[in-house]
């Protein structure tokens, strides 16, 4: 069992990896259904990560809706399409660059604080008093991160879309003139259900996946101080390249349920 | 609890495929969705796509039913693109359908516009092939619109040319156009004359046949022994008088004539209106001058004619043979006075 | 001390304990036992498998094979509702106090509680019972401190006070004066003594530090290669003769 080829080891880690994580992610679906159920705790976590990152989701929602329009608002005149700014704006950011960016915001935000937190923890054996003292640590910090993770990520992107969105808005005011009712109605007659739902859905999805891969790599942490550091990074990059995969996963299913 | 590295290992494998398979499993189902059959698919033929791509959207009445699939170059000239189409709305769909490529507005992606057919009752299926018409393109239309500009450009110059004239009072138009019942009635007046010339002409030539056969005949007094020839002549005079009488109806209809003629005459004379014309034109004045010299020699010989008769009559009362005749006459007539 | 040794009442007692990492065997036969009352330090050089025995003893680490068994009870065959009742039986004094950073002193203490409402009574009516174990641990006012405005020493104690509060017949330490300076090690070790005497609880104590070894054991083991190289008193270990032991008092 021993790596014994410089190739073969880190494809064997990475599987090893990926099997851990597996567990983890079975484990947590075991104990989220155990009591006793952490609601103290859960609302406290689902109040740190909404609140703690809504103004940086907040601001970075509005450059991008301001930075989008700008950039798309000359080509769109180029071709004579300006009335279609608000309807493509709205689509382009709800239907994706609302739930990624928001998402990969909160993997660097969201993600990075709780492998470092749990990083710490696990080091400085608090994790291990806990379990001494006879909580179940697992279901304390692991279950109760990952839920308000995949609840919270969903509601700061709607947030970060609203914002987006307003964003947009400005920036057709100010070099436009658009009202504030025009630009709105525009942005909800070019929306349908099937752009909303399936976007919503999988903020789930990456919400899941960011409180899974940061509390998996912080739960598991080794090598002292360093290691908190480490895997605080490694949480970031996982939790992103997840992020990624579950977005592809999704585009594709979207695609069956709502094309033609 | 804890689980061994190889079972970690053996999971993680697991997942790793799980994800890919799922992936490409999901791709591929997307891909291939038809596969699943809610929908058909059906072709179409072109000579030129105006650049459609796969994955355009098939529109029939203005509803998005399906996406282009799959455009082939079968040869040189001829293009086939599989359509697939919503099973639901095939029904809808006749075999006598067309299909022709537009653009979906002015930044628009390509679509394929299906015009719905009347005339046949059955729907297309699976594989049909629906016709085409190829799109008029853009500057095919503006070939043909210049060529209609210069032959519209022409005409409206002829046409600027003829109103011209018209305003200009030339040709028959632009008169009747000036002054249209004037000519009317110029033309009946004209009919009417010459219908009454003919007629008093004939007349006139059966006048001078009874008259001539009348002075003719030395021998007519043997003639007029005979009873048969009295009653003849008897009957003669009756028609003469019956002639006379004509002839005084007659009179009277060419007096309002040539009353009417005269008043026609003063007003070209006098040039009125469009007439000035007509009086310019020797011809017609030269007619009209004909009619009227024929119409004078005509109340001239009428007047001849009559003086004649009135003779002819004295000349027999004269006449012994007959002179108890006319007595009779003269009595029956004093009687029934 | 007589009277404690020959009490037949075993609390804790360990048998022929394994556990490796990879190849490497930390532990490979190691035999303890720990009579109520009494306090055993164990020493030995760093990573000689002292910390992975004590985590083996409270489940906190699986071992290869052996028995392990506490108040009579066997560790291998619990499931997971016994083994927290057993936790709350036993103390667990960790290395570096392992306060919890995110609460305050009061919410610290209060955590072990939480399992144990049945026991306490709610959780609002844990004061008293937090203030007796601060109070015993000599710092009732940093109660609604943050544990990051604590000093080394303190935390220490806070930590002993947290490991008090459900009132454990056996408290484990593990390395309790590592990071300390000598004074500080002295309150501490002071600490653990009067602790000892109020709560009449048992003992094992880790740590390389001979000077509070010498004052609170009973009896010392010393853990060389993985087994219990030798045990005895302080003094009886210190006079040894065996070249290993001697040249662990070197140092």
């Amino acid at each position: 069992m021993k790596p014994n080829n410089i190739l073969i080891a880190p494809i064997r880690s990475f599987f090893v990896e990926t099997g851990e994580l597996a567990y983890f992610a079975g484990r947590f679906f075991r104990e989220i259904f155990r009591r006793p159920f952490e609601f103290k705790e859960l609302l406290k976590q689902c109040y740190n990560m909404g609140n703690r990152s809504m103004l940086l989701v907040g601001v970075t929602g509005f450059i991008i809706g301001l930075v989008f329009t700008l950039q798309s608002r000359p080509k769109m005149i180029e071709l004579g399409a300006v009335a279609w700014l608000p309807s493509m704006v709205s689509i382009s950011i709800i239907r994706e660059i609302g739930p990624i960016i928001t998402a990969l915001i909160c993997a660097g935000r969201i993600g990075s604080g709780i492998g470092a937190e749990l990083g710490a923890m696990r080091v400085t054996e608090q994790i291990d008093a806990m379990e001494v003292s006879g909580t179940n640590p697992f279901k304390f910090l692991v279950v109760t991160r990952i839920l308000a993770t995949t609840l919270m990520i969903p509601l700061l992107v709607i947030m970060s879309d609203a914002v987006a969105l307003f964003g947009s808005f400005l920036i057709e005011n100010i070099k436009g003139d658009v009202s504030f009712t025009l630009y709105f109605d525009e942005v909800f007659r070019a929306l349908k259900y099937s752009d909303l739902v399936p976007s919503t859905i999988k903020t789930f999805f990456f919400g899941f996946a960011i409180g899974l891969v940061g509390c998996y790599k912080g739960y598991y942490c080794k090598h002292g101080t360093v290691g908190v550091g480490l895997t605080a990074n490694a949480a970031v990059v996982e939790a992103s390249m997840v992020v990624f995969i579950i977005d592809f996963a999704a585009v594709l299913i979207t695609d069956i349920f709502y094309s033609i | 609890m804890e689980k061994s590295l190889y079972q970690k290992l053996k999971l993680g494998i697991f997942v790793i495929t799980g994800t890919i398979f799922f992936i490409l499993g999901v791709y591929f189902i997307g891909d291939k969705q038809n596969m699943f059959g809610n929908s058909y698919h059906i072709y179409a033929t072109f000579n030129n796509t105006n650049g459609l791509k796969p994955g355009n959207n098939v529109r029939y009445s203005g509803i998005n039913v399906g996406t282009v699939k799959e455009i082939v170059m079968v040869s040189d000239t001829l293009i086939v693109v599989k359509i697939s189409i919503e099973k639901d709305i095939t029904k809808h769909i006749k075999t006598d359908a067309k299909c022709a490529i537009t653009s979906d507005g002015l930044v628009g992606s390509m679509i394929i516009n299906i015009l719905p057919g009347y005339q046949s009752q059955n729907s297309i299926t699976q594989g049909d092939t629906i016709r085409s018409s190829s799109r008029i393109r853009t500057d095919e239309m503006l070939q043909t619109l210049s060529v209609t500009n210069e032959n519209a450009a022409l005409l409206t110059g002829e046409l600027l040319a003829i109103t011209k004239e018209i305003s200009a009072g030339k040709g028959i138009i632009g008169n009747m156009l000036k002054d249209s019942t004037m000519s009317k009635d110029l033309k009946e007046i004209i009919t009417h004359l010459k219908n009454t010339s003919a007629a008093s002409t004939t007349t006139i030539i059966q006048l001078n046949k009874i008259l001539s056969s009348l002075d003719q005949k030395d021998n007519i007094v043997g003639i007029l022994r005979d009873t048969a020839t009295a009653s003849k002549v008897k009957n003669i005079i009756v028609n003469v008088e019956k002639s006379s009488r004509d002839l005084d109806v007659v009179i009277k209809h060419f007096d309002e004539t040539i009353l009417n003629a005269n008043q026609t005459i003063t007003n070209v004379k006098e040039g009125k209106g469009a007439l000035n014309y007509l009086s310019n034109d020797p011809r017609l004045v030269r007619k009209i001058d004909q009619t009227m010299s024929h119409l004078d020699s005509t109340v001239l010989h009428i007047d001849n004619a009559g003086i004649k008769l009135n003779e002819n009559l004295e000349a027999l009362k004269n006449t012994w043979l007959l002179r108890g005749y006319f007595k009779k006459l003269e009595k029956e007539k004093n009687e029934s006075e | 001390m007589n009277d404690i040794q020959n009490s037949t009442n075993k609390i804790v007692v360990i048998k022929d304990l394994v556990k490796s990492y990879g190849e490497h065997k930390v532990l490979n036969g190691f035999n303890m036992e720990l009579f109520e009352g009494e306090t055993v330090v164990i020493m030995g050089k760093s990573g000689s498998g002292k910390s992975v025995m004590i985590k083996c003893l409270i489940g906190l680490e699986s071992h290869d094979s052996g028995t392990i068994t506490i108040m009579n009870k066997n560790l291998d065959k619990m499931d997971a509702d016994t083994l927290n009742d057993i936790r709350t039986e036993v103390g667990f004094l960790f290395q570096g106090s392992a306060l919890y950073d995110s609460m305050s002193v009061r919410e610290n203490l209060e955590f072990p509680l939480r399992r144990h409402i049945g026991k306490f009574g709610k959780i609002g009516d844990a004061t008293p019972l937090v203030m007796e174990a601060l109070e015993s641990v000599g710092l009732p006012q940093t109660i609604d401190l943050m544990p990051e405005e604590l000093s080394g020493g303190m935390k220490r104690r806070i930590a002993l006070a947290r490991t008090l509060i459900l009132k454990p017949k056996i408290i484990l330490y593990d390395e309790p004066t590592t990071g300390l300076d000598p004074i500080t090690s002295k309150e501490i070790v002071l600490l653990m003594k009067s602790i000892q005497e109020k709560y009449k609880t048992s003992s094992i104590v880790i740590t390389h530090d001979v000077d509070c070894a010498r004052f609170i054991a009973d009896r010392m083991i010393l853990l060389i290669d993985g087994i219990n190289y030798i045990m005895g008193t302080y003094l009886e270990l210190s006079q040894s003769e065996d070249p290993k032991v001697k040249a662990f008092f070197k140092q």
